[in-house]
């Protein structure tokens, strides 16, 4: 096309004069590639590299047009007396800001009708977490984030207003530059990359999402390149440390083994001491721990303690994470450029637990012609954890912390680990039993643009997440499990999920008369995603120091899987507004799911949204008030998150009976398996005083939830306990508000606090089957209309009997008895683990070349069952293992008003799932403060070479408030259980605290 | 403006070309659709690999905690407080119906196998092979309903007319909500299927599958259940045929190896594939190099092992683990050179259908028969044994005797004393070490009439299935 033009400005309009001259920027730098053309003839020119250029214009030309990427569009008349121009063109990258992408299209955000929250980017980069999704806590109202665990690269829980499913999953679509990506992949995204993150809440924005809209968008871009080249280098370096369990205490060597005494046991290391002081003759023959003198008792356990190692230190490690980046970025002329390479090491706060990722991104946009654009975003990331088990027992590391005792040794005399009076240590097990999972992502999209007649834009985009997951479990020969199981072995599972995402759409887009705007976009995309795992087991490997199958004596399973699932959607978008004062937005959708019945694949999904923005009108006169709007919207949203195969009633071929092929009947059927469909409304007021100085937005919003996705029961009689189907509905209803001020704003000195809350009531509003047990709460929840979903159901403790030290449960009619009655349980209305109140407050200064800025997020209206300190406050149940301090404080005498039983009634050792342990969830966390020095512009001007300088130090998870005994913020039980989240902790990974220092140079 | 046009139409072609709906027919790669299960013989053949798949896998049945709960409700099993003492719930009866004995969801999934089989059997030509999947089928149901009757309900025997248990289910269809079958209503329909299985089934199955003698020997089982001695023992014999084999001393060991099936009747496939140790970790792991039991023989009982007992060494050995001696159970330790606790789980074996009959015979005043299968069962048993003269109540003590030793760890105590209507009575003056010290138990008596007997209901299905009634008690 190039070769083309220059063709025809030399060959046609070889008559006329030339014309010469210089492009600059505001700051008079020259810009080269500019594109020059002659309105009304056809030809033009770029300028050079330093910004000149030189035309020659037919007699008849009056006006050049200036056209360049990132900078305004400029017409420069001819003036008949001078061949030289100098032009001056101003950057777009102002107004870029304030463009909101929306999904399929940008809009511009004062035109934006919903209430949509965007994070700048730089709000979670420089982080030590690798997972952007735990950066998203209190970053905007109405979304509620909880990290699922402490494990580096671990995802959190996102709500959206709330859970609007029972057991579809309730995490928003993820859309990366296009892309709806798999939740497998969140960690491999470099958060640095991360340009904004715009979330889509209400009807107005997701329904264009429509099919799987229904938990909210969240629409992300990775970063473009503007103005001049920029190489930017940052480095990171920071120390974690597990966070402690809050108002509880482990008792120590001596505490546990006092306790034990007290609770007549007799651990194994104690029996054996005796029985070898018996045998030697030290002991008379009919000794034990409780006939023989106190001296001599506490000589023994002296001898324990002396030997027991510090479990703390060696379960748990001062974790180091460190991180670089390199990223060059810049636009020219036709084309844009963003680069970044970037090298991670997190290590996690257990033992030998790491996280690394090594990663790059080029996003490049060429603009072919004026009228075709093509470009691409290619992220590519590569990750090696070393994966620690989960399990409630001691080969998950937290776990033994909490189920070994303190007075045990690590290691044995001879050297070797201890497999402790539990069977396994899980040092042991970490080092000989390693996981080792390994990730490669690509996120990939590739699309061309090309503009027509003025108002219309065709865009063709193809993009594909591909991610693949390789794991090797290697149970060494000579390993403890190795000797338990009877056999060395050697796992190995591949595992390649194909993302492919086709999008097609047309955008026209008008403003008539100078008043009404109007744009209207139409598109179809299609959704394929194939999974295709592998699994090699081997066993009968002769030494340790080889683990490739291929030493293996002894294959033992080879096998292979698919599975797959597709979308089709056909959509459109229109948006009007006049004199931008009253906007109308409208959308609606079409989309087929291979999930659901086949004659029910097919949903419609719409929405409208409306505002007006006030202040534009003559009759506000208030003075103060720089911005007044109100919004309203209504659409519906989809909800496809289920298995795969869910409609379909099927019989198994994979499994196998003495060796030989079987047939097993694996699912009941439901044809008319269909979508599930959330009607949201949301009212909305946005305002803005004293030159914006002081900003208020305030939501209403409204999310009812129909044809709920959820296992319907059937009696187990039937050999099936449950098949998918739409049951009831349910309600998510609160507000969202926030304020910000600007306290201080001068030059050099500006000051702003802002503070986000939102409540949220989630309420059942239909069951075809009322009053069941809830999926995946371990039968402590319950679904129940005019309650919130997985409301517990729990028998009522009523406290121990002074007189006898029993424990004593409430029947449901108000009777006391000391039997645990477990048909008592009653629903404990409004106690469920919905969160019902959240928020931030944020705060950050800035002082010449310094900034500060500190972030506290609370959260509360939840109840979590607290499984951790049922174990350790057990009455004697689990006298074996660790105990809290607590414990002591059981009955010893009639009259003793005490938490808990007579640890010597054999009755009374054992506890349930009752009300005592049910906990309220609320605290109050300082998640982060960041203090930074900057280095710009003039102050740097000597060093000619360096643009920018930034040095900070960065604290999170700094302090807790909370009456929680344990980690109130409850994501996945552990990692090996199904359980919904927050229902129960269960020694998950723990969260940490850390602090890390930065560095970020511009050169 | 020609080349814009192209570009406009191919964009608008792109956009209005969409994808077919076909897309979205996806199927599964590793299934079939139900209604495609059943079109040939092998897809039948499958389908009865897929009812005993169902008993490999469950985790509660042969296979899983079966062998090991209902000789801790009982008195064979001490538990070992060294271990990780698991289970206790059953030991200590603190059973509730949120947290019970999981047969009845695992048994029923079985049933529905068995069910779809007998829905579609009659779409093939009548002959062998027809009425030997018909055979299996009918067997299966029966067993697995008779087996949740052992659980969670009295026995033929000591139940009235209106005692309740479990419904006996007979379809597929989803929609069921039935009501519970009376005890002696569920033995009628267990023996009638037993029955038309005996005459179906074929006699070449192998012990992997039910075959004529196998089902002929649960049938004695549960004649035995019903006290209706005249049938078991017409059963027994057709069972054992003429010449009995229970496996003699020498062949014995090798039952609980997996190296003979000899004296074995009917036993569930685990193969290493399969990989379940439920069966051992049941009893105990290796820990450095020790036996560390979850339970232990209880004292007692050990007591009864007369040293010249095959059983003896084959069950139980007395090793220490952490410096303390333990008789732990070691009937469950798996193949030699195979994983730790993987076994085939055995369902009936020779000697307890001889037990079955020389019980019946004394209970029908057989008494020389009685005493002739008695000693038939201890020759093969005691090393040097010399056929003793017992009669009366010794020699029906005797039989009893040896039906615990024979049986011990194989899932049969509990229900035994409940089939005799007596109590579990424990020592609670020895502990669980091999010397007696250690820790009692704790509970001590668990009177005949108890409810507890009964294990109750799972909370889940009487929750949902308002037809359903639970045990009373719970």
């Amino acid at each position: 096309m190039l070769f083309f033009l220059l063709t025809t400005v030399t060959s046609i309009f070889a008559q006329g004069r030339v014309v010469s001259g210089a492009v600059s920027d505001e700051k008079g730098t020259p810009l080269p590639g500019v594109s020059i053309r002659i309105k009304g003839s056809p030809g033009g020119a770029l300028t050079s590299t330093d910004g000149t250029f030189s035309l020659r214009v037919p007699a008849n030309a009056k006006v050049l047009q200036f056209t360049s990427l990132n900078m305004e569009p400029k017409d420069v008349a001819l003036s008949n007396n001078s061949n030289t121009l100098s032009v001056t063109m101003t950057s777009t990258s102002a107004s870029l800001q304030e463009v909101v992408v929306m999904g399929y299209q940008s809009v511009a955000k004062k035109d934006v009708v919903g209430p949509v929250s965007t994070i700048a980017g730089k709000e979670v980069a420089q982080k030590p977490i690798a997972s952007f999704t735990q950066e998203l806590q209190g970053k905007a109202p109405g979304v509620q984030v909880t990290g699922q665990s402490g494990r580096p690269g671990q995802n959190a829980f996102i709500r959206i207003r709330g859970s609007g499913s029972i057991n579809a999953s309730n995490e928003p679509l993820i859309i990366i530059d296009g892309l709806p990506v798999a939740a497998a992949a969140f960690s491999l995204l470099n958060p640095n990359d991360i340009e904004t993150i715009t979330i889509l809440k209400d009807a107005a924005s997701t329904s264009v999402y429509g099919a799987r809209g229904a938990n909210g968008v969240i629409v992300i871009t990775t970063k473009r390149g503007k103005g001049k080249p920029e190489l930017r280098y940052s480095f990171q370096y920071g120390h974690s440390k597990k966070l402690p369990l809050y108002n509880l205490t482990s008792m120590n060597a001596q505490q546990k083994l006092q306790y034990e005494y007290e609770g007549q046991y007799t651990n194994g290391l104690l029996d054996t001491m005796i029985n070898n002081r018996k045998a030697s003759g030290a002991f008379p023959a009919g000794a034990t721990l409780f006939n023989i003198p106190e001296a001599q008792r506490q000589d023994l356990w002296n001898t324990l303690i002396s030997r027991s190692s510090n479990w703390e230190d060696l379960l748990f490690q001062n974790a180091i994470t460190k991180s670089h980046e390199i990223a060059l970025s810049g636009a020219e002329g036709r084309i844009r450029y963003y680069f970044s390479l970037n090298s991670t090491d997190y290590q996690g706060i257990l033992y030998a637990s790491d996280f690394k990722r090594t990663g790059g991104r080029l996003n490049v946009e060429y603009q072919a012609t004026d009228w075709f654009k093509l470009g691409t975003n290619l992220g590519v990331s590569f990750s090696k954890d070393n994966q620690l088990r989960e399990p409630f027992n001691t080969q998950n590391t937290n776990a033994g912390f909490y189920l070994i005792n303190p007075y045990e040794q690590a290691r044995l005399a001879n050297g070797n680990y201890n497999p402790t009076l539990q069977g396994l240590n899980p040092l042991e097990g970490t080092d000989f039993n390693p996981q080792q999972i390994k990730k490669l992502s690509s996120f990939s999209t590739i699309f061309g643009e090309a503009k027509f007649l003025k108002h219309l834009t065709v865009k063709s985009q193809l993009g594909i997440n591909y991610n693949t997951f390789n794991e090797e479990y290697y149970l060494m020969p000579g390993s403890n499990l190795a000797n338990i199981l009877g056999y060395n072995q050697k796992r190995v599972q591949a595992n390649q999920d194909y993302l492919l995402v086709y999008t097609n759409t047309a955008n026209w887009t008008q403003t008539l008369g100078g008043k009404h705007t109007f744009s209207l976009l139409g598109g179809m995309e299609f959704n394929k995603d194939k999974v295709y795992n592998i699994q090699l087991i081997a066993r009968g490997f002769p030494t340790a120091s080889v683990n490739t199958l291929d030493n293996a004596s002894t294959p033992n399973t080879t096998s292979t899987s698919r599975s797959d699932w597709s979308l089709i959607s056909y959509f459109a978008n229109g948006s009007y507004d006049y004199k931008k004062k009253y906007f109308i937005t409208l959308s609606a959708r079409r989309d087929g799911s291979s999930r659901f019945g086949k004659d029910v694949q097919f949903a419609n999904f719409g929405g409208v949204g409306l505002a007006w923005d006030i202040k534009s009108e003559n009759f506000i006169k208030w003075g103060s008030l720089s911005s007044l709007r109100v919004r309203a919207s209504y659409g519906t949203a989809g909800n496809n998150n289920i298995g795969n195969y869910d409609a379909l009633g099927t019989y198994a071929l994979n499994a196998r009976y003495n060796n030989q092929g079987a047939a097993i009947p694996a699912r009941l059927p439901n044809p008319e398996l269909t979508w599930e469909t959330n009607k949201n409304y949301d009212f909305g007021l946005d305002a803005a005083f004293f030159n914006n100085r002081l900003t208020f937005r305030a939501d209403y919003y409204n999310r009812k939830t129909q044809n709920l996705l959820y296992p319907v029961n059937v009696s187990a009689t039937t050999g099936f306990t449950s098949y998918t189907g739409n049951i009831g509905g349910l309600v998510n209803k609160g507000y969202e508000l926030s304020i910000g001020g600007d306290i201080i704003r001068k030059k050099d000195f500006t000051w702003n606090v802002s503070v986000n809350y939102t409540n949220n009531d989630n309420k059942i509003t239909q069951l075809y089957n009322d009053n069941q047990v809830a999926a995946n709460t371990g039968s402590i929840g319950w679904l129940k209309v005019g309650e919130a979903i997985n409301t517990f159901k729990l028998v009522q403790y009523a406290g121990v009997d002074p007189q006898t030290g029993k424990d004593q449960y409430y029947k449901k009619d108000g009777t006391i008895t000391t039997t645990f009655p477990s048909s008592e349980a009653v629903l404990l209305s409004g106690k469920s683990p919905n969160i019902k109140y959240f928020g931030s407050i944020n705060t950050s200064i800035n002082y010449k070349n310094f900034d500060l800025s500190a972030q506290f997020y609370y959260s509360g209206g939840n109840y979590i069952m607290n499984y951790m300190w049922q174990v350790g406050a057990s009455n004697g149940e689990s006298i074996n293992i660790p105990q809290f301090t607590e414990a002591f404080n059981y009955w010893k005498k009639p009259g003793d008003v005490v938490p808990y039983a007579n640890l010597n009634d054999p009755t009374q050792n054992q506890t349930f799932d009752d009300t005592r342990w049910l906990q309220k969830g609320d605290y109050l966390s300082l998640r982060d403060v960041t203090l930074g020095y900057n280095l710009e512009g003039s102050m740097l001007s000597h060093l000619k070479i360096l643009k920018g300088l930034r040095l900070y130090v960065q604290g999170t998870n700094l302090l807790m408030f909370t009456k929680f005994k344990g980690q109130p913020e409850v994501g996945l039980a552990n990692g090996e259980s199904a359980v919904q989240p927050g229902v129960y902790n269960l020694y998950a990974y723990p969260q940490f605290r850390s602090v890390t220092f930065g560095i970020d140079v511009k050169f | 403006m020609k080349k814009k046009i192209i570009y406009l139409s191919f964009a608008a072609a792109l956009l209005l070309n969409g994808c077919k709906k076909s897309e979205l027919d996806l199927f599964p790669y590793n299934q079939e659709e139900t209604g495609q299960a059943f079109n040939t013989q092998s897809d039948v053949t499958l389908a009865v690999n897929g009812m005993y798949q169902g008993i490999t896998a469950s985790g509660s049945y042969y296979n899983g905690a079966w062998n090991i709960v209902p000789d801790l409700l009982a008195d064979n099993l001490i538990i070992n407080q060294a271990g990780r003492l698991s289970q206790k719930l059953y030991g200590e009866w603190r059973y509730t119906a949120s947290a019970t004995y999981p047969l009845f969801n695992g048994g029923y999934t079985i049933i529905r196998r068995a069910n779809a089989i007998l829905e579609n059997i009659d779409k093939f030509p009548a002959g062998a092979f027809h009425d030997n999947a018909m055979g299996e089928a009918l067997a299966v149901r029966a067993l697995v309903h008779f087996d949740m009757s052992r659980v969670y309900s009295k026995t033929y025997a000591n139940a009235s007319a209106s005692d309740l248990t479990v419904p006996y289910v007979t379809v597929t269809d989803p929609s069921i909500k039935p009501s519970n079958e009376t005890v002696k209503g569920l033995y009628d329909k267990v023996i009638a299927d037993l029955t038309q299985a005996a005459s179906l089934v074929g006699t070449t199955n192998g012990v992997y599958r039910f075959n004529k003698n196998s089902v002929n020997a649960i049938l004695s089982r549960v004649y035995l259940y019903k006290a209706d001695y005249a049938n078991t023992i017409t059963t027994a014999t057709a069972a054992l045929g003429a010449s009995p084999n229970v496996a003699d001393i020498a062949t014995f060991p090798k039952i609980w190896t997996d190296e003979t099936t000899t004296g074995v009747l009917f036993k569930i496939a685990n193969t290493s594939l399969d990989n379940i140790n439920t069966q051992g970790t049941n009893y105990y792991q290796i820990v450095g190099g020790q036996i560390k039991s979850e339970y232990v023989v209880e004292y007692n009982f050990f007591q009864q092992f007369a040293s010249n007992d095959v059983r003896k060494s084959s069950y139980i050995q007395t090793s220490p683990y952490n410096g303390v001696s333990y008789n732990h159970v070691i009937k469950y330790g798996g193949r030699p050179g195979g994983a730790a606790g993987v076994i085939d789980a055995k369902v009936i074996r020779a000697a307890e259908v001889l037990l079955n009959r020389a019980e019946a015979y004394y209970r029908s005043g057989l008494e020389s028969s009685a005493l002739a299968d008695l000693q038939l069962l201890k020759r093969n048993r005691y090393t040097g044994y010399v056929n003793e003269v017992l009669a009366g109540q010794a020699l029906l003590n005797e039989i009893l005797r040896q039906r615990r030793l024979e049986l011990a760890f194989e899932g049969d105590r509990f229900f035994d004393l409940k089939r005799l209507g007596l109590p579990v009575v424990r020592d609670q003056t020895h502990g669980e070490k091999a010397d007696g010290s250690g820790t009692p138990y704790v509970f001590g008596t668990l009177a005949a009439s108890d409810f507890r007997f009964q294990l109750p209901l799972p909370q889940a299905e009487i929750t949902f299935n308002d037809n359903l009634k639970q045990n009373p008690g719970y």
